[in-house]
C-alpha cells in the first residue's frame, strides 16, 4: 500500500474525503483490457474510471440486476442480452455518439440476439476448445478424446454449465442452443460418465498443471490457452472436430446509469482501431473491429488459436440466450452432475 | 497423579499436532522467499513482496478492508460493550439469545440474507451497495463476539463495588465511567483486536454485500486462488498472518491480564 | 433511593438500544426477508414476486438435493469425529502442561483467530501435483505419479478439520481443566491403570467438553462455502454450494431462501438437542 493510499484510507475514515469528481463505472471481465487503456480514456476525456472484474456471466448478472448497482458499463455475452432485456436493465444506444461503430467486422454487424445493434456493440469473441500438454499422443481432434480411459486423472473440464453442456452436446451432434429436455438429459449422462475421470472442474486454474504435464488435456477458452501457449512451447490448442460452442462479449450500457453520453465515449473509444488493436493483444483475444485487425502484428493476427481460418471457425456455433425453463432444467443437471 | 504420567507419548502426539497446525503456514511463508515461481527452492529472493506492494488492485483492496475494519470494529465495539454492561445485572434472554442466534448462523445464511435485505430497501431507498454495506453486515457480526467477551470479564467482577459507589452518591453513569469501565477495559481492547480479525478476514459474507469499490483484500486473495497457485499469494499470506497474529496475541494477554485476579475480588 | 435506581434502568435502556437496533435490523429482519423469499415465487428471469407458496420446499425434497444435504451432514460429522479424537490428547496434554498452559493454548487459538482464507489456500498449496507433498514424495522415490491429493472429498475433510481443530481443543481443555484431580487419584490408588482412568473416568467426566465441542465444529462445518468451493475443485457440492449457487449464478433466490432456512432449521434443532450448556467456551 503506498503512502497516498494510507492517506486516503485514514481521511476516508474520517468521512471527509471523497473525490469528487464524476466516475465512470467500468465493470469488465478480467484481464480483458489492455492495462494502459483505462488512463489513456482518464486523460483524453478527464473523468475517472472507476474499473473493477468479474469471472462470469453470471456473476455480472447478479451484481447489476437489482437496477441500482451503481454500474455504468458491463460486458455480457450475447447469450445475456435478452435476459438482461427482459429484466429492463439496458440502456439504448445512440449510434451518433458511436462513430467507430464502422470499424465493425461486417460478421457481427447484424448478430441475432440484436440485429440493430440497438443495445449492445459487439466486442470480443471466442471459443471453448480443448488445450493439451504435446506429450500427449495421438494429440487430441475431437471432444470424444476427453472421454478416453488413458486419460483418468489428468482431464479438466471448464466449471461452467453452458461450457460444460456445449461440449457434450456437440459430441452428441446435437445443437449447442438445444432446448430439447431430452438432448440436455443426455448431455448430462454423457457428463456424469465422464466425472470419474476428470481430475476436477476449473478454470484458468489448470494453466501450471498443464505445463507441468500434470494434466494432459483440458477443456479450455482459446483465449486462455493463448495465454499458456505464450508461456510454454509445450502447450498446443484445437478446436475439436465436432463443433464448438462460440461467445460474442459485448459493451452495454446499463439502463441505471446517468452518465450515458459519457458512456457512449467509453464504448466509442474502445471501439478505436488503435485502442481495440491494443486490448486484444494485450488480453490475448479476438476482436471484433476489422480496423484493429489490421493493425496488428501479422504472427498474432494469423495464428490459429484466436484467429481460425474459415474451414475451422465455420465449425463454431453462436452460444445465444436459451429459454428460462431451459436455463432451469440446464441448473438442476449441472447440480445433479456435480454432486454425482 | 504421577503414574498417569505414564501417557508418556501425549508429549509427542503434542508436538505432531502443533506441527499440523503451523507447518502449512510456515511452509507457505518460507516459500514466499523463493525466486522461483515454483515449488522448488531456487534461492532467496524478495520479488514476491515487490511484486505485493507493487499491485494497485491489491493496494486499494487493502485500503478498503482497513477501512472496513477500522470502521466496523470501533462501532461494534461501542454497541457490544454497551450491551454486555446493559446484560451483566439483569439479563434480558430474548437479545441474549439474538446474540447467541448471530453466532450459531450458518455464514453464507448471514450472508444471503444480508443481501437480500439490502437489495430490498434499497430498491425503495435508491441506495446501492458498497462500503456501507460492507460495514454494516460486518458490524452485524462482530457484535456479539464483543458481547461474549466482554460479558465474560464483566461476569468476574463484583457488582456490589458499583452499588457502594451509587450509595456515596454517584450516579449510574459515573459508576460506570468511574468504576466499571477502567475494570473491563483490557476486555473491551481484546474484543475490539477479535473483532478487527474477523472482520479482516471474512470473505463469504463480504462477497455478497460488496458493491462498486468495495473490493476487499479477502476478495483479491480468494479470486486469485481461484486462479492458482501464486508467489505473490505467499507473501500476502506470510504479511496477514504476521500482522492478525500480532493483534490476536495483544488480544490474548489483554484478555490473560483481565482474567489474573487483581485489584478486584472474585 | 428511587431516583437513582430509575436513572440506572435508563441507562441500562439506553446501553441496550444500540444493539437492539443492530441485531433487530441486521439479523433478525433479513432472516424474515429471506423467510418471506422462500414462499414467494421466482419469475422467468429471476426477480421475485407472488404467489405464496411453499413450492420451493417441496422442491427441496427432491432425491438430488437430499443427498446433497445428507453429504453435508456427513462430511460435518466426519469432520467434527475427526476434530475430537485429535483435538482430545491435545488438550488433555495441555492441561496437564502446568505453567507453560497458558503458551500452548495460545498456540492452538493463534492460527484459528487468523485468516480462514489463507489457512484454506495453503492446502492448496502443500496438496496441489506440483505441491511441497508430492515434491517431496517423488525425490525420495516413493511415488512415480504425484497423488491426486486435492481436489476430492478427502481434501475438503482435512481442510475442515484443519480449520476447526482449535474449537475442539478449547472446550475440551476447558473441561478438563474443571475436573477433580482427587476423583483421577482415587482411581489411580484402586489400581486403575493410566489408559482405564482415562477410558473410565477422564472420559466420561469429559462429556460435557465433547458436546460443545461437537456443536461448535458441526454448525460451521455443515454449512462449509470456502472449503469445498477452494479444495473440492467443482466436483463437490455442499449445502453452503448449493445456497451460494441460487443466490449467484442460478439467480434463484426463492429457492436459495428455503434451503438456507432449512439449513437454519437443522442447526437449531441440533442446538435445541444437544446443548446444556452455553457455548461460551468457544472464546
Amino acid at each position: 500500500m503506498t503512502r497516498r493510499d494510507l492517506l486516503a484510507a485514514s481521511l476516508a475514515l474520517t468521512g471527509c474525503a471523497r473525490d469528487r469528481r464524476p466516475h465512470l463505472n467500468v465493470l469488465n471481465w478480467s484481464a480483458y483490457i489492455a492495462p494502459d487503456t483505462v488512463p489513456k480514456f482518464e486523460a483524453a476525456f478527464g473523468f475517472r474510471v472507476r474499473y473493477s472484474v468479474y469471472e462470469s456471466n453470471e456473476e455480472m448478472f447478479a451484481r447489476v440486476a437489482s437496477g441500482n448497482s451503481g454500474w455504468d458499463i458491463v460486458f455480457p455475452s450475447a447469450s445475456f442480452i435478452p435476459p438482461m432485456l427482459a429484466e429492463d436493465l439496458l440502456a439504448p444506444l445512440d449510434h451518433r455518439l458511436l462513430p467507430n461503430l464502422a470499424n465493425l467486422d461486417p460478421a457481427f454487424e447484424r448478430p441475432v440476439h440484436d440485429p440493430q445493434l440497438h443495445w449492445s456493440v459487439p466486442y470480443m469473441t471466442g471459443a471453448a476448445g480443448i488445450v493439451y500438454n504435446r506429450s500427449l499422443t495421438p494429440a487430441p481432434t475431437a471432444w470424444a478424446n476427453l472421454w478416453d480411459e488413458p486419460l483418468r486423472g489428468r482431464i479438466t473440464m471448464l466449471d461452467d454449465p453452458t461450457d460444460v453442456f456445449g461440449a457434450c452436446l456437440k459430441r452428441l451432434g446435437k445443437s449447442v442452443n438445444s432446448e430439447d429436455p431430452a438432448d440436455l438429459r443426455a448431455a448430462a449422462r454423457l457428463a456424469i460418465a465422464q466425472k470419474p475421470l476428470l481430475r476436477a472442474y476449473i478454470n484458468a486454474e489448470v494453466r501450471d498443471q498443464l505445463v507441468s504435464g500434470d494434466v494432459l488435456a483440458a477443456q479450455m477458452w482459446a483465449t486462455t490457452s493463448q495465454q499458456a501457449i505464450d508461456e510454454s512451447d509445450r502447450i498446443a490448442f484445437v478446436y475439436p472436430r465436432e463443433g464448438y460452442p462460440f461467445y460474442l462479449d459485448t459493451t452495454v450500457i446499463l439502463r441505471e446509469s446517468s452518465r450515458a453520453e459519457l458512456a457512449h465515449r467509453f464504448l466509442d473509444f474502445l471501439l478505436r482501431p488503435d485502442i481495440a488493436a491494443a486490448n486484444a493483444l494485450a488480453s490475448r483475444t479476438t476482436t471484433t473491429d476489422l480496423a484493429a485487425r489490421k493493425l496488428l502484428p501479422a504472427a498474432f493476427r494469423d495464428n490459429p488459436t484466436l484467429y481460425p481460418p474459415p474451414a475451422i471457425a465455420a465449425l463454431g456455433e453462436l452460444e445465444i440466450a436459451l429459454r428460462p425453463e431451459t436455463l432451469r432444467l440446464r441448473d438442476r443437471l449441472w447440480t445433479e452432475i456435480k454432486s454425482a | 497423579m504421577k503414574r498417569l504420567l505414564a501417557l508418556r507419548w501425549l508429549p509427542v502426539y503434542a508436538a505432531g499436532a502443533f506441527a499440523f497446525l503451523y507447518l502449512p503456514l510456515l511452509v507457505l511463508a518460507a516459500f514466499s522467499f523463493n525466486s522461483s515461481k515454483f515449488t522448488v527452492w531456487q534461492g532467496f529472493s524478495l520479488r514476491w513482496y515487490q511484486a505485493a506492494f507493487a499491485d494497485t488492485q491489491l493496494s486499494e483492496a487493502t485500503a478498503n478492508s482497513l477501512i472496513i475494519a477500522f470502521t466496523a470494529t470501533i462501532l461494534s465495539t461501542a454497541i457490544g460493550a454497551a450491551c454486555a454492561y446493559g446484560l451483566w445485572k439483569r439479563t434480558n434472554r430474548t437479545l441474549l439469545g439474538v446474540v447467541y442466534l448471530t453466532l450459531v448462523t450458518p455464514e453464507i445464511v448471514t450472508g444471503v440474507s444480508l443481501l437480500a435485505f439490502f437489495e430490498a430497501f434499497f430498491r425503495y431507498l435508491h441506495a446501492r451497495l458498497g462500503l456501507h454495506t460492507v460495514i454494516l453486515a460486518h458490524i452485524a457480526f462482530s457484535v456479539a463476539y464483543v458481547v461474549l467477551v466482554v460479558l465474560a470479564r464483566l461476569r468476574t467482577l463484583d457488582a456490589r463495588l458499583e452499588e457502594a459507589a451509587l450509595d456515596l452518591g454517584a450516579t449510574p453513569w459515573q459508576a460506570f465511567r468511574e468504576v466499571t469501565l477502567p475494570s473491563i477495559l483490557p476486555a473491551v481492547v481484546a474484543a475490539a483486536l477479535l473483532a478487527f480479525t474477523v472482520s479482516f478476514d471474512d470473505y463469504v459474507i463480504t462477497s455478497l454485500v460488496a458493491g462498486v469499490g468495495s473490493e476487499t483484500l479477502p476478495m483479491v486473495i480468494y479470486a486469485l486462488a481461484r486462479r492458482g497457485v501464486n508467489p505473490v499469494l505467499n507473501a500476502l499470506s506470510a504479511m496477514i498472518f504476521l500482522g492478525l497474529g500480532a493483534l490476536v496475541l495483544i488480544s490474548q494477554a489483554l484478555t490473560r491480564r483481565a482474567e489474573t485476579p487483581g485489584a478486584d475480588t472474585k | 433511593m428511587p431516583s437513582n435506581s430509575d436513572a440506572s434502568s435508563r441507562l441500562r435502556r439506553l446501553f441496550l438500544a444500540p444493539s437492539w437496533l443492530v441485531l433487530v435490523s441486521l439479523m433478525v429482519a433479513p432472516l424474515a426477508i429471506v423467510l418471506a423469499y422462500s414462499l414467494l415465487t421466482r419469475s422467468p428471469y429471476g426477480s421475485i414476486g407472488k404467489p405464496w407458496s411453499l413450492d420451493n420446499y417441496s422442491r427441496l425434497a427432491d432425491p438430488l438435493y437430499l443427498a446433497i444435504f445428507l453429504r453435508s451432514v456427513w462430511i460435518a460429522a466426519a469432520a467434527t469425529l475427526l476434530c475430537l479424537l485429535l483435538g482430545f490428547p491435545l488438550a488433555l496434554f495441555i492441561s496437564r502442561s502446568g505453567e507453560r498452559k497458558n503458551l500452548y493454548l495460545t498456540l492452538v487459538i493463534l492460527p484459528f483467530w487468523t485468516s480462514f482464507l489463507i489457512r484454506t489456500y495453503s492446502w492448496m498449496f502443500l496438496l496441489r501435483d506440483t505441491g511441497l507433498i508430492n515434491s517431496i514424495l517423488l525425490r525420495l522415490g516413493l511415488i512415480h505419479q504425484p497423488l491426486p491429493l486435492l481436489y476430492n472429498y478427502g481434501a475438503v475433510l482435512l481442510g475442515l478439520v484443519y480449520g476447526y481443530l482449535p474449537f475442539a481443543v478449547l472446550p475440551l481443555y476447558a473441561t478438563l481443566e474443571r475436573l477433580d484431580p482427587s476423583l483421577l487419584e482415587a482411581s489411580a490408588d484402586l489400581g486403575a491403570r493410566p489408559w482405564q482412568t482415562l477410558l473410565r473416568v477422564t472420559l466420561p467426566l469429559a462429556a460435557p467438553g465433547f458436546l460443545a465441542a461437537s456443536v461448535l465444529i458441526f454448525i460451521p462445518c455443515l454449512g462449509a462455502y470456502l472449503t469445498p468451493d477452494l479444495l473440492g475443485g467443482g466436483k463437490t457440492v455442499l449445502i453452503g454450494n448449493l445456497i451460494n449457487n441460487q443466490f449467484t449464478t442460478a439467480r434463484d433466490w426463492p429457492f436459495g431462501s428455503a434451503a438456507s432456512l432449512v439449513l437454519m432449521a437443522i442447526v437449531l434443532i441440533l442446538l435445541l438437542l444437544g446443548l446444556h450448556r452455553r457455548g461460551e467456551a468457544l472464546l
